[in-house]
Order: structure tokens, then C-alpha cells, then sequence
């Protein structure tokens, strides 16, 4: 018996006022004539309550995008799960706020750019950064939990103590610390992003440092570059173990990235029942448990803590969704990570962030160093 | 690992909140939500965590316990009641 699904992550949205050139989100992004209405969303988390799920994350994209966010809240709380909103924050302002809280909201999560200003617009590609502040202060004036969520790269990653000590100001309960995981536009921007070896042992010193110094008050959670690390990640908590992604059009994923995998025919909500999906359909059964694996994996030790790390990742990186994540030391496509490593390690260029008047005067200054997220149609 | 105060008032933190619950051999078991997280609590971590309701103190809580479970050396339960917690309010799911 499969046990039941934990959370939804329902991405309402592909549309998002920031343009963060290490998004996840697919290259190929969802067209806003595609999106699920309010009422198939509704029946959407009808059946996840139904299903034994606990929390539905609504996530992007921006979620704010939607103006009957407050509506699909409340409809996910009525169906008894925990609501996590995750969010640039921009379209947000007092009289929103309220109504998303009255609708049930329990938690926020925000994310911040950096610490300076000029160098978290940069970054977003939008003017968000004291507006996020002043959100900040309104959150805190709610009964519900609040997370800041900062990415890190190479580009922001030697400040880190500075951009620790500015989330510490804004007062949440929950501080995440991820370093970019390289999908979609991250990948793409792979070479500005990636930190040195260097770089990220100090990084890793100082989260643990600020760990203890505010062990009770902010707990932090921090998510480490897997390229860097000697096994892989366990993507997902397992494919089809733990949850299921509902994409903008409805498309039901095993993981975010996964409508990358050739072959993978992934459901519509449209046309199957999320009980159907999460049981029967051949994309959530085709990487669970350890039929597929390859070796090493299939005689690994680690194999029930990490699952053979992500799918995607194999994909994007070797062509082949069923190999062993290459990020693992064990795998056997791994010089594609050493080398990727390598390059990184022996160029020591840190851009600045460029001044300008426009994003599509900003596109231009920095176009070298990176693309910026697009929009959908 | 410090204890909390006697006079502190240990209550779910912000965003914590008590979800579905259902009948099992043993009694009941309860869920609390959390962001990222849940736990499902049955017997004396449920009792613990149901009378931490921001008006009991620690102290009150302790001594409720202490009488419950008589045959079980004091100290004991007030060390292990005190850890829990602590532990609760690192993962930021307690208050006090």
C-alpha cells in the first residue's frame, strides 16, 4: 500500500513581478490562458484534504498574482490543510494581508534578495526590496507564522553574516537559508551563480555560528549546494513518496522540474482524480522504490535515505532521467559536476550589481552575466 | 539544556496549531501543524503539549503531571517535561 501524499505544492501561477535569474520555475513557463479557474483549484484541495495531505504551499510564480488567492486559502484551510503562502510579497498591502489572514492563512514565507538594496534589486530584476521591508513589519503584526527565505550564490555569498544579521531584524520565526539548486533559470545561470569551494566553507561557518547565537528565538534551516556535497540530495523526500506539484495548466509532477523528462506523461487535474494520479499513474510510479535504479545505486547503502538524489537533475545534466544524480561522488557521470566545479574554481570573477534607469536598461548591462526570468504568455 | 522558568507560559508559537485527530488503541491521537512540519502526539507528550495553553505556567503544569503520574520520581518528570519543551521552542513551535 502506497502511504498517502504529506503536502501539495500548488503553483497558481507562472506570472511574477521579479525576474530572479536563479528561479526554478521551467524555462517553458505556463501561458495565462492555461491556468486552472478558481473552482478547479477549489476541487483541487477538496480532494488533497481527502487524500490525508497536511499542508498546501501556494507558490509561483507569484500566488498574488491571482486575485482569488484569499478564496483558494480559505477553501484549502476548509479542507483541513495548513496553508503556507510563499511570496515575493509584491501586491501585497495592509487591506490584502488582512484578507488572507482572515481566510486562514497560518504561515508566509518571504523571500529577500540580499541585504543591500541595490544588489537584491539586481538580483530580482524589479524594484522589491524595501517594499519587502515594510511588508515585513505588517507580517508581524499577524498571528501567523513567518519565514524569510534567502538565496544564496556567488554573487551574495560573501556577506552572508551582514544579510543574517538583516533578516534577524525583521523578526521571523523561521529563517531559510537555500543555496540555489540549479534548474530552469538557475541552470542557465549556472556560471554567475555557483560559489567557490572557499566561498561556501566560510558560508557554512557562519550559518552555524548564528545558529547557536540564536538557537530559540529564529530557527534556521539551511539547504546545502549539492554540488558540492559528496551524496546526493533526497529530491522530494523520494519520488512519489511524499508530494505532488499541481503546475499552473494542472499538470500533476512528482517533482518541479520533472515535464523536463522525455517520455514522462504527466496527468492533468482536469482529467484524473488526485487519489488516481498519486496511486495509479504511470509518472508518479515510475521512479518510486528501487525497480529503476542503476547501479550503484541499486546496491547502495544510501538508497533508502536519498533515493538516488533527483531525476531532474540526472536529466538536465547527463540526458538520462534514470541515472544516478551526477552531484553523487559515487555516480559514474560525476566529471560533469567536477568539471562544472572546476571552472568555477579557477575564475575569481565577482560581478557588481549595475545601476539602472530601466529593466530592460538593466537587461542589457548585465546580459553577459546572466538572463533574466521572462514572463509567460 | 536550560529549563523553562516555573513562571513561564509555554503556548503554541505563531502559526502552530492543532490539526485532525483520530482514535487510536491508546486513546487519542492528536496532529499539531507547523510550516514544513507536523507531529503527531499520543500520551504524554499529547498531555503536555494540550496544557500548554499560554495561561498555565510552567510550574502549574509540572505539578499537574507530577501528581498524575505519582509513582514516577518528580525530578524525573520535571526534567524530562522541561527538555521537551526546550526542545519544542528551538524548532520554534513553542513559545515561552
Amino acid at each position: 500500500m502506497i502511504p498517502n501524499p504529506l503536502a501539495l505544492i500548488a503553483e497558481l501561477t507562472h506570472r511574477c513581478p521579479l525576474h530572479c535569474v536563479y528561479c526554478s520555475n521551467p524555462l517553458e513557463l505556463a501561458a495565462v490562458s492555461s491556468e486552472l479557474s478558481t473552482a478547479e483549484w477549489i476541487d483541487v484541495f477538496q480532494q488533497a484534504g481527502k487524500l490525508g495531505m497536511l499542508h498546501a504551499h501556494f507558490t509561483g510564480g507569484e500566488p498574488l498574482a491571482r486575485p482569488d488567492l484569499a478564496q483558494l486559502i480559505a477553501s484549502a484551510r476548509g479542507a483541513g490543510l495548513y496553508t503556507n503562502l510563499i511570496t515575493s510579497g509584491i501586491g501585497l498591502a495592509e487591506t490584502r494581508l488582512q484578507a488572507l489572514v482572515d481566510a486562514g492563512l497560518d504561515h508566509i514565507q518571504v523571500s529577500f534578495q540580499d541585504s543591500r538594496e541595490g544588489a537584491a534589486n539586481w538580483i530580482a530584476g524589479a524594484k522589491a526590496h524595501a517594499h519587502k521591508i515594510e511588508l515585513s513589519r505588517l507580517i508581524r503584526q499577524h498571528k501567523i507564522a513567518f519565514t524569510v527565505n534567502l538565496v544564496i550564490h556567488r554573487q551574495n555569498i560573501d556577506h552572508i553574516e551582514e544579510m543574517i544579521s538583516f533578516i534577524e531584524r525583521l523578526a521571523p520565526e523561521r529563517m531559510e537559508i537555500a543555496h540555489t539548486q540549479y534548474y530552469g533559470w538557475a541552470l542557465r545561470n549556472r556560471a554567475a551563480l555557483l560559489p567557490t569551494r572557499a566561498q561556501l566553507e566560510r558560508a557554512v561557518e557562519a550559518v552555524a555560528t548564528a545558529e547557536q547565537r540564536l538557537a530559540g528565538r529564529i530557527r534556521i534551516d539551511s539547504v546545502v549546494p549539492d554540488y558540492y556535497a559528496r551524496f546526493p540530495k533526497a529530491c522530494m523526500g523520494g519520488w512519489g513518496r511524499r508530494l505532488m506539484l499541481i503546475n499552473p495548466s494542472g499538470k500533476a509532477l512528482p517533482c518541479h522540474a520533472a515535464e523536463v523528462i522525455p517520455g514522462l506523461t504527466c496527468e492533468n487535474v482536469r482529467q484524473k482524480t488526485l487519489e488516481y494520479i498519486w496511486r495509479e499513474s504511470s509518472s508518479f510510479q515510475r521512479f518510486r522504490g528501487e525497480e529503476w535504479m542503476p547501479e550503484p545505486c541499486r546496491s547502495c547503502d544510501r538508497r533508502g535515505d536519498d533515493f538516488g538524489g533527483c531525476r531532474c537533475q540526472a536529466l538536465l545534466l547527463t540526458g538520462d532521467a534514470a541515472a544516478t544524480d551526477p552531484v553523487c561522488s559515487l555516480a559514474p557521470a560525476h566529471l560533469i559536476v567536477e568539471s562544472a566545479l572546476a571552472g568555477t574554481n579557477s575564475s575569481d570573477t565577482v560581478s557588481q550589481p549595475v545601476p539602472a534607469s530601466s529593466f530592460v536598461q538593466l537587461q542589457q548591462l548585465s546580459s553577459e552575466l546572466w538572463s533574466y526570468r521572462k514572463n509567460p504568455d | 539544556m536550560a529549563l523553562p522558568e516555573d513562571s513561564s507560559q509555554p503556548r503554541l508559537a505563531a502559526g502552530c496549531r492543532w490539526g485532525a485527530e483520530k482514535k487510536i488503541d491508546t486513546g487519542l491521537e492528536r496532529t499539531v501543524l507547523f510550516p514544513e512540519g507536523a507531529i503527531r502526539l499520543q500520551g504524554t507528550g499529547l498531555q503536555i503539549l494540550e496544557r500548554c495553553d499560554g495561561q498555565r505556567t510552567f510550574g502549574q503544569i509540572i505539578g499537574e503531571l507530577q501528581s498524575q503520574f505519582a509513582d514516577a520520581d518528580p525530578a524525573k518528570v520535571r526534567s524530562d517535561i522541561g527538555q521537551f519543551l526546550e526542545q519544542l521552542r528551538h524548532k520554534r513551535i513553542v513559545d515561552y
